[in-house]
């Protein structure tokens, strides 16, 4: 089912939950909803799912308008944060009641139900009530219940947060592979970045009611459009260091406060061209500890992350998050030379925080 | 022997450090000394500063008296109880150390307050009433073996010799013409008759108060306050809550009790069932029979009916504040519409408003209503249906305010689920909200039903002079229309009329349990 979001604005009196979004969701697509608390994303949802009436724009299922349509006829089926179970019905009453309420016959429910749930791995559990099921038995006991009725759009509303690592692990794998599987057209809500990148097909990046941008993954990454996808996409996050970049015996120098590198030629060009300070950022994996580098900082912070350290390194005033591999022994105080990869770097207007490389 | 006693039951892993003997016995009398001063002090408080305020502002007051008094009676077993309980910490070291330090502190205070009774002429040193005579039993009645000169039975001319066999015209023995003395206040009359020689004589002598200091009255307090502490020492840690409350509740469970024992007996003193000539027994049925029947010393009504109204007032009423007050708390729970913060706090006054100064004008109301066709002959002046329309109104305002507590409970993702899943929203209210507030519900249930069941202003004052009448009410008419009036009789009036509300909770009570046994509390 392909959903088109047209001009989609919601506000709560004056409280703005989402403002002139638009969005077009190809049929089958997996598409995620990322952006930090209280950008959005739920209300999006719920105004897609038809519990909240949008204020303004348009809402398409198909070639349907589904803005007056009440829930219980737009056949989609959601997954929440919270799981909000049924905690007065079994698993099986649970997961058949959707089935229940498009008056399916009494067999073929139980056929159906138990079907789903031999898939969710919960075959056994039919007979428990949520109350005694663990947290990631209950996570799946909603995911059946969303799937039961073969909705035309699944809409998952952070469902992982809840669960330990290994289990958001096993579970974000399962559902990828699920939504492959039966080609429902998904919607998937989450802060987590991670998430986003290794599920979906497309990321919607919102950021204050407002999409920051729609792209695939790789291209979000690659070449980010606003400095806040730049910042928000990635972990950890790109550095930002305000340069002037100016072209000098047909080179392109980026200079600021004890930073001066050459940049290449067709990013070089962009930035001179712009009048004034940029934003340059740069990805951690970028930026290299090495005895030929050029600049010259200290360590000021080491976090093991296991397989590689973070390091904070203090050049001047500047602040640079990098990464190092495990092995290396570097100590907070150390003298360290650093080599930038300046093929990589970005380039944002400082008003605007639009990009300077890549345009809309 | 007692230490290693308590390391087998596995109670202690390391030998205890005893404290020195001193300093444990210093902490129990100092325990029992500040729980004694303190009511002391209370006792004074109540007895000389409240009273006499009270007495200024012209206010007839006994009740910081009794309490005054009652401080005064309770004081010493407090303080036993206080020192007790710090001699109860070295039982696991060495119980008989323990008993000795109990009895050792039991034994000073015990000292002090009868010193205290001792100065003050109070407690056992308290003038008793007396006649002044040394008495025995013999067969043919009390025998006086000695009187003392002047004293009171002298002064009345009673002789040594003289063989006392009855007060008045009831025939006493030794025991009960003690009791009689003993009851006595200074200066009563008591008319003797006895016999001296061959005649039989009467005489009146005035009872006396004697300041006599006997030491020997001492022992029994003694005794019973010893074992008192023993108790306190040895009682199980985990009974004390459960004679706390049977102490506590003790008030209302012999008044049941009584109730119970009365509806099955002719006559009652105090808890004891007595038949026609005072003696234990005269059980009956009578009445219970005569609610059956019909027929109450010349009163005569159908139980039926009257059941019935009451049972029909309680379910109505039941029935109409769940459903309203569910909807109505739901609705200001989950939805926003104009005026909704006025009317929440509109009930809430409501709720505080006593219904007892809307009497008047709720009967011009239902008088009105009752001119209407139709619908006045359901909820008219001196119908069921207006009662409980009256009852519910008062019930509402609660009841609304609890709903929506519960629905506000109820996390918002639940029905949002249910309402995606392809339920409408009635539907969701019926089989996903209501199911969640089923506690609610059934408390709310509980009130409205007792409420219902026992009312009593409403349906007397609305249904004067019509054949409308429920239990209380009943009750009500028949305490009026005997004289004297039966007390055994309203009492199984009383207990008939608890009997649904018995049967009502062990139901609810079974149910309640259901609800939390079977896990159904929330999973989000
Ligand atoms: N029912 C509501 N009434 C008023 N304001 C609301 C309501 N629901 C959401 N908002 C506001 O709308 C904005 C967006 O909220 P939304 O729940 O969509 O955020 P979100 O992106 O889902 O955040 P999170 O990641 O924390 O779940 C927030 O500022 C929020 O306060
Ligand atoms: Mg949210």
């Amino acid at each position: 089912m392909r959903i088109t979001i047209d001009n989609l604005t919601k506000k709560f009196g004056d409280v703005v939950g989402v403002e002139d979004l638009t969005l077009h969701i190809d049929d089958g697509e997996f598409v995620a909803f990322l952006g930090p608390s209280g950008c959005g994303k739920t209300t999006t949802l719920l105004t897609l799912a038809g519990i909240y009436k949008p204020t303004e724009g348009q809402i398409r299922f198909g070639e349907r308008v589904v803005n007056q349509v009440q829930p219980k006829d737009r056949n989609i089926g959601m997954v929440f944060q919270s799981y909000a179970l049924y905690p007065h019905m079994t698993v099986f009453q649970n997961i058949a009641y959707p089935l229940k309420l498009k008056k399916v016959a009494k067999n073929i429910q139980r056929e159906r139900v138990q079907q789903v749930a031999n898939v969710m791995g919960i075959g056994n559990l039919l007979d428990r009530r949520p109350g005694q099921l663990s947290g990631g038995q209950q996570q799946r006991v909603a995911l059946g219940r969303a799937l039961v009725k073969e909705p035309d759009v699944l809409l998952f509303d952070e469902p992982l947060s809840n669960l330990d690592a290994r289990l958001r692990l096993t579970m974000r794998g399962e559902i990828k592979h699920l939504q492959k599987d039966l080609g429902i057209t998904s919607i998937y809500v989450t802060h987590d970045q991670v998430e986003a990148m290794t599920m979906a097909d497309r990321i919607a990046v919102m950021n204050g009611g407002h999409l920051q941008a729609f792209d695939a993954p790789d291209e979000l990454y690659s070449r980010p459009k606003t400095q806040f996808v730049a910042g928000f996409v990635g972990n950890p996050p790109m550095n930002f260091v305000s340069v002037e970049v100016s072209r000098s015996n047909g080179r392109f120098i980026a200079e600021t406060d004890r930073l001066r590198l050459e940049v290449g030629g067709d990013r070089g060009g962009a930035a001179a061209g712009f009048a004034g300070a940029v934003v340059m950022g740069i990805r951690p994996e970028d930026i290299q500890i090495s005895g030929d580098g050029d600049i010259a900082g200290e360590i000021y912070v080491v976090e093991p992350l296991g397989r590689e350290d973070l390091i904070d390194v203090r050049v001047g005033p500047h602040s640079f998050l990098l990464l190092a591999g495990a092995e290396t022994q570097y100590r907070a105080g150390e003298e360290v030379k650093l080599a930038f990869d300046m093929d990589k770097v970005q380039f944002f207007d400082p008003q605007t925080e639009k990009s300077i490389l890549w345009q809309q | 022997m007692a230490g290693a006693g308590s390391i087998e039951m596995g109670k202690i892993k390391e030998a205890p450090v005893a404290p020195p003997i001193r300093r444990d016995l210093l902490e129990a009398l100092q325990t029992g000394a500040i729980s004694m001063a303190v009511m002391l002090i209370a006792a004074i408080f109540f007895s000389r500063i409240i009273g006499p305020l009270f007495t200024l502002g012209n206010v007839e007051e006994t009740v910081t008296d009794v309490l005054s008094r009652l401080l005064l009676l309770v004081m010493p077993y407090v303080a036993y109880i206080a020192a007790a309980s710090v001699a109860r910490r070295y039982t696991y070291i060495d119980t008989a150390r323990a008993l000795g330090l109990a009895f050792t502190t039991t034994l000073a205070l015990f000292s002090v307050v009868s010193a205290g009774h001792y100065v003050s002429d109070t407690g056992v040193f308290a003038p008793r009433p007396a006649l002044q005579m040394t008495l025995v039993q013999s067969d043919a009645g009390i025998r006086v073996e000695s009187v003392v000169a002047g004293g009171a039975a002298d002064l009345a001319g009673i002789q040594a010799g003289d063989v006392i066999t009855a007060i008045r015209r009831d025939p006493v023995d030794l025991q009960a013409f003690n009791r009689r003395v003993s009851q006595s206040l200074e200066g009563d009359p008591l008319r003797l008759r006895f016999i001296r020689g061959d005649e039989e004589l009467q005489e009146t002598v005035r009872i006396v108060l004697l300041s006599g200091k006997h030491f020997n009255a001492l022992l029994p307090g003694l005794a019973f306050a010893l074992a008192f502490t023993a108790i306190i020492v040895f009682l199980p840690g985990q009974w004390a809550p459960y004679i706390a409350l049977v102490g506590l509740l003790s008030p209302l469970l012999i008044g049941y009790f009584w109730v119970i024992v009365a509806t099955f007996s002719f006559r009652t003193e105090g808890l004891v069932p007595l038949d026609g000539n005072d003696n234990f027994g005269g059980l009956t049925l009578k009445n219970w029979e005569s609610i059956f029947v019909g027929n109450i010393a010349g009163l005569e009504f159908n139980i039926v009916p009257i059941f019935m109204t009451s049972l029909a007032i309680a379910v109505v009423m039941t029935f109409i504040v769940l459903l309203v007050s569910s909807m109505a708390g739901y609705a200001l729970s989950r939805m926003n519409f104009p005026g909704r913060r006025f009317f929440l706090s509109f009930t809430l006054i409501l709720h505080g408003f006593p219904a007892i100064t809307l009497l008047i004008p709720i009967f011009f109301v239902l008088l009105r209503l009752g001119d209407i066709p139709f619908i006045g002959e359901l909820i008219g002046f001196n119908t069921i249906g207006g009662i409980a329309l009256v009852m519910v109104a008062f019930q509402l305002p609660l009841g609304v305010w609890l709903m929506k507590g519960f629905f506000d409970n109820i996390p918002w993702d639940m029905e949002r689920s249910a309402l995606i899943d392809g339920a409408s929203r009635w539907r969701t209210y019926w089989e996903i909200l209501l199911p969640q507030i089923r506690p609610g519900l059934l408390a709310l249930g509980i009130f409205a039903f007792i409420g219902g069941w026992n009312a009593y202003i409403i349906p007397a004052t609305y249904s004067i002079g019509s054949g409308v009448s429920n239990l209380p009410v009943f009750l009500e008419e028949l305490i009026d229309a005997t004289a004297p009036v039966d007390w055994n009789q309203v009492a199984a009036v009383g207990l008939f009329q608890l009997i649904p509300i018995f049967i009502f909770f062990i139901f609810a009570q079974e149910y309640l349990l259901n609800i939390y046994a079977g896990g159904a509390k929330g999973t989000s």
